[in-house]
């Protein structure tokens, strides 16, 4: 879900009914009448009637449209009744043909931009029909009514992510939209800001209204209309959103004054201002940290959004995103928030309220960023009734409740000390969570996932709910899922939950997921899925003397797909994961080890091709290193004559020489290991076994 | 590992120092002997004047955050006189580190004399104990050093009540070898036998050789 607010658009102005002329009352009103007659007056007089029938047409024509905006304005439906008609083109056309009266325009110019808020299929006929550019003509119009009109119709058809981008690359644009931002007209200067706003994305366009002084100009127009200061603060986040040049240059301007200036604006009386004030700066702060370490501030803001919660509409449903944006990935910020009682304000508005809304959404997913580090956040929401309404959240009908409650579960369960509790290994937690895996919403299972996979991890005494739920079977289904991010965290859970468990119980997942699951999820197309696999697997070895021998039976299809990935040297990851399976198989007794040798060093290949090995020792990756001498380690452990047998065989592969050189490694586990296995290699030597 | 509740309370002084982060500081050496996963063995030594004992003693490693200088894990103790069955209990370790935490503890009743005696105890610490006296330690490196020096502390019983007629209001002063994964610590409750021992070894180096497991938390 987008962090940021939509802080630029508006509803559509409120209707007000022009007042119409008498003679209005006995035209027609439907709007198949309507289209007509406007499309009618579009054609040049027919027979010739004299200047005064012309006049007569264009009041007719200021009428129909009059009528016709009347109709649409605030009313979703008539809007889509006039685009079945085909009564846009006909609008828009009154925008462009010659000696057309003002007021004609101004009606014109009201129903195009109508016509665009709010109805996507409003918004292309418009653009189709070629309103921007007329429109963007008639802002030079001697009449300023027909000024006001275009202007407000540009902001409609600008507040729709439809619209063309205004190119400000392009010299002539630019000064276009310096002129529109001068302009004495607020209508006009606040379309100006709506433009920016929708069309400043790159970091070139950034720069470059940095170059031409906008920031400045905005900073100018803050004193003007409510609502020119909020256009103007949504366009200044889109200027200076993460870009770390424009945000500097932006912070020392006028001695931080113009800074300054957007930090009074986050007590404004207006809730909305409030907003968009807070999220340029939360946006400036992302920008440019060293800027912003004001820790007042960053507190102000936290209090500011926190408060704006209660407001209605729009406000209070992007405030929760905006703390999200805030305070995600800083511990520092969630502490504060966390000592603004936050978690208890947030969950406060939750329970008070249904979970019907869009602010249910992002309450829930504010709280679990709050979670997302803190413990004590994490034992704030467990212990009030909040972990209720989570669980009714993952029952709700709306999907994005539903992902939200799963990522506040996730959160609070990304810590051992929760998982040592096992407050959320029950059932009333796992039922409803299995239930999402089944989710006909793929992003639903995904963040189910996500809250199972950490869940799954059991750290208490007692036996795992998840395997009692049926969820190793969905678990496995998904992990032949063609989505990759559902096969990924399907198989994530499956090793979080084989961690440490029983001979038993990984029988009974292994039976489920067999072992050419196995082998193909090991060859994956994605390496974060390899990667999570031979975890699987390194679990599953561990202290399971049966499952060793699955792996290294059946003509050897787990090994010697762990073998071929590791011969072509994906990812570290998947390596560091890949020695793990081999030293915990090399921890057996000697068909084990010599199965481990085999795939270390190839008889055949010993002269030919160096093994891998020696490249995993040299790899940059510590852990590498180190999981790459736990495997040797555990092939030459304990002394004996066939350690000593591989001792030779790993000395005339080059891997012991490689080992050697190690003695100072930079990782001091890494140097323990080497240690370790340099000892072995001379016991088995003084022993008499080499 | 809980203790028998005794009645003698002497209190000790309050602590004077607390715990004085210093950022930037390197963060203790990752070991693969301590880890999530990795269980240890071993005895605590509860021997008093009156008798001599020891009780067996089982710990699991529940998480490790190197850091934030963390980790957490829990610890059994099978012999239990009064107790019918093994007593579980939950810890949550601080690991010194100069930056999250000092040696000096700054709570559950310890002074920095008390911490500097027991610290004492551990013959890896010795060559540290002159820095420490110089500035607390505020500049020791302690990120390529084979031991890493920890508090652990039970925070609850896991499997039996708070009327279990046992305590775990001490807390232990914990060296851990890198080299081998073994573990030495020494209880320390004001209100308990003094320098009770705890000697743990590594049980996932099996006869022929060491084995692993692992989670990730998303």
């Amino acid at each position: 879900m987008p962090a940021t607010a939509s802080g630029g658009a508006r509803p559509e102005e409120a209707a007000s009914p022009s007042v119409s002329s008498p003679s209005s009352y006995c035209m027609g009103t439907r709007p198949e009448e309507l289209t007509a007659r406007l499309a009618a007056a579009g054609r040049p007089p027919v027979g010739g009637c004299g200047g005064g029938g012309e006049e007569d047409g264009e009041h007719e024509r200021v009428r129909t449209l009059r009528e016709i905006k009347n109709q649409i304005i605030g009313n979703r439906t008539k809007k889509l009744q006039y685009l079945r008609l085909g009564a846009v083109p006909a609008v828009v056309a009154a925008l462009a043909e010659p000696g057309v009266s003002p007021a004609a325009l101004v009606q014109a110019s009201a129903a195009a931009g109508s016509f665009a808020c709010g109805v996507d299929d409003g918004v292309r006929a418009v653009l189709a029909a070629g309103a921007v550019g007329h429109l963007t003509r008639l802002l030079s119009h001697p009449d300023e009514k027909v000024v006001d009109a275009s202007a407000r119709a540009l902001r409609m058809i600008y507040q729709s992510k439809l619209a063309p981008k205004f190119d400000v690359n392009n010299e002539k644009n630019m000064e276009f939209l310096l002129t529109l931002l001068n302009s004495e007209n607020e209508n006009v200067t606040e379309l100006a800001a709506n433009i920016i706003s929708h069309s400043c994305d790159s970091n070139t366009e950034q720069l470059a209204l940095c170059a031409a002084g906008v920031p400045q100009r905005l900073v100018n127009l803050f004193g003007g209309s409510m609502n020119l200061r909020d256009a103007c603060l949504d366009s200044m986040t889109s200027i200076i959103r993460n870009n770390w040049e424009v945000t500097s240059r932006f912070a020392l301007m006028d001695h931080g004054k113009a800074l300054r200036s957007i930090v009074a604006l986050i007590h404004d009386r207006s809730p909305r201002t409030r907003l968009l004030a807070c999220l340029c700066l939360i946006a400036l702060s992302h920008a440019s940290p060293s800027h912003f370490q004001d820790r007042q501030i960053k507190t102000k803001l936290i209090l500011v959004l926190l408060e704006l919660i209660e407001e209605p509409g729009h406000v209070g449903d992007d405030a929760p995103l905006a703390l999200t944006t805030l305070i995600k990935d800083s511990v520092e910020l969630q502490k504060q928030a966390l000592s603004t009682n936050a978690v208890q304000k947030l969950s406060n508005h939750l329970l008070a309220n249904s979970l019907e809304s869009r602010r249910a959404v992002t309450i829930l997913l504010a709280l679990a960023e709050l979670c997302s580090k803190l413990e004590e956040s994490r034992s704030q929401l467990m212990s009030v009734q909040a972990s209720t309404l989570i669980i009714d959240a993952l029952k709700h009908a709306c999907a994005d409740i539903r992902v939200a409650a799963c990522s506040c579960l996730k959160n609070i369960s990304r810590s051992s000390k929760v998982l040592s509790a096992g407050k959320l290994s029950c059932d009333t937690f796992i039922a409803p969570l299995v239930q999402l895996l089944y989710d006909s919403s793929t992003s639903v299972q995904v963040a189910a996932l996500g809250a199972i996979s950490n869940i799954a991890v059991n750290l208490t005494p007692r036996k795992s709910i998840l395997l009692d739920s049926g969820a190793v079977s969905q678990l496995v289904h998904l992990s032949k899922s063609m989505d990759p991010t559902l096969r990924l965290k399907a198989v994530w859970a499956l090793r979080n939950i084989m961690f440490l468990l029983n001979p038993k119980d990984k029988d009974f997942i292994l039976k489920e997921l067999t072992l050419s699951t196995l082998s193909s999820l090991i060859c994956d197309s994605e390496h974060f899925v390899q990667e999570q696999t031979m975890a699987l697997v390194h679990n599953l070895v561990d202290g399971y003397v049966d499952a060793v021998n699955y792996v290294i039976g059946e003509d050897g299809m787990i090994l010697n797909a762990i073998s071929r990935q590791l011969n072509s040297a994906p990812a570290s990851g998947v390596c560091i994961q890949g020695m793990f399976v081999l030293a915990n198989v090399a921890a057996g007794g000697e068909s084990n080890k010599d199965a481990v040798m085999n795939i270390l060093v190839a008889r055949r290949a010993d002269r030919i091709k160096p093994s891998f090995v020696v490249n995993f020792l040299q790899s940059k990756d510590k852990q590498l290193r180190v999981s790459t001498l736990w495997c040797i380690l555990n092939l030459i452990y304990p002394k004996c004559e066939a350690s000593s047998v591989r001792v030779a065989r790993l000395q005339n592969a080059g891997v012991i020489s490689q080992v050697k050189g190690m003695v100072n490694d930079p990782c001091l586990d890494c140097k323990l290991r080497v240690r370790m296995v340099l000892e072995h290699c001379l016991d088995n030597a003084d022993d008499g076994f080499m | 590992m809980p203790v028998r509740v005794v009645d003698t309370a002497t209190p000790s002084s309050q602590p004077s120092t607390g715990q004085d982060a210093n950022a930037g500081h390197p963060s203790p050496p990752s070991c693969s002997l301590l880890s999530a996963g990795r269980c240890f063995a071993g005895t605590q030594n509860v021997s008093n004047v009156q008798n001599n004992e020891a009780w067996k003693v089982n710990v699991r490693i529940h998480g490790c955050d190197l850091e934030q200088g963390y980790l957490c894990g829990t610890m059994e103790a099978l012999n239990v006189p009064l107790a019918d069955t093994p007593v579980v209990t939950f810890w949550e370790g601080e690991i010194v580190d100069a930056k999250n935490y000092t040696f000096f503890t700054g709570k559950w009743e310890a002074s920095p004399e008390d911490d500097i005696r027991h610290w004492s105890k551990f013959p890896s610490f010795t060559p540290l104990l002159s820095q420490i006296e110089t500035d607390g330690g505020k500049s020791v490196d302690l990120s390529n050093y084979a031991h890493i020096f920890m508090r652990w502390k039970e925070q609850y019983f896991v499997n039996v009540g708070v009327d279990c007629g046992l305590t775990i209001a001490g807390f232990y002063y914990v060296c851990f070898s890198c080299s081998d994964g073994s573990i030495s610590g020494f209880y320390y409750d004001p209100n308990s036998s003094p320098f009770q021992k705890l000697e743990l070894k590594c049980t996932n180096e099996k006869d022929s050789g060491f084995t692993f497991s692992s989670y990730e938390l998303q």
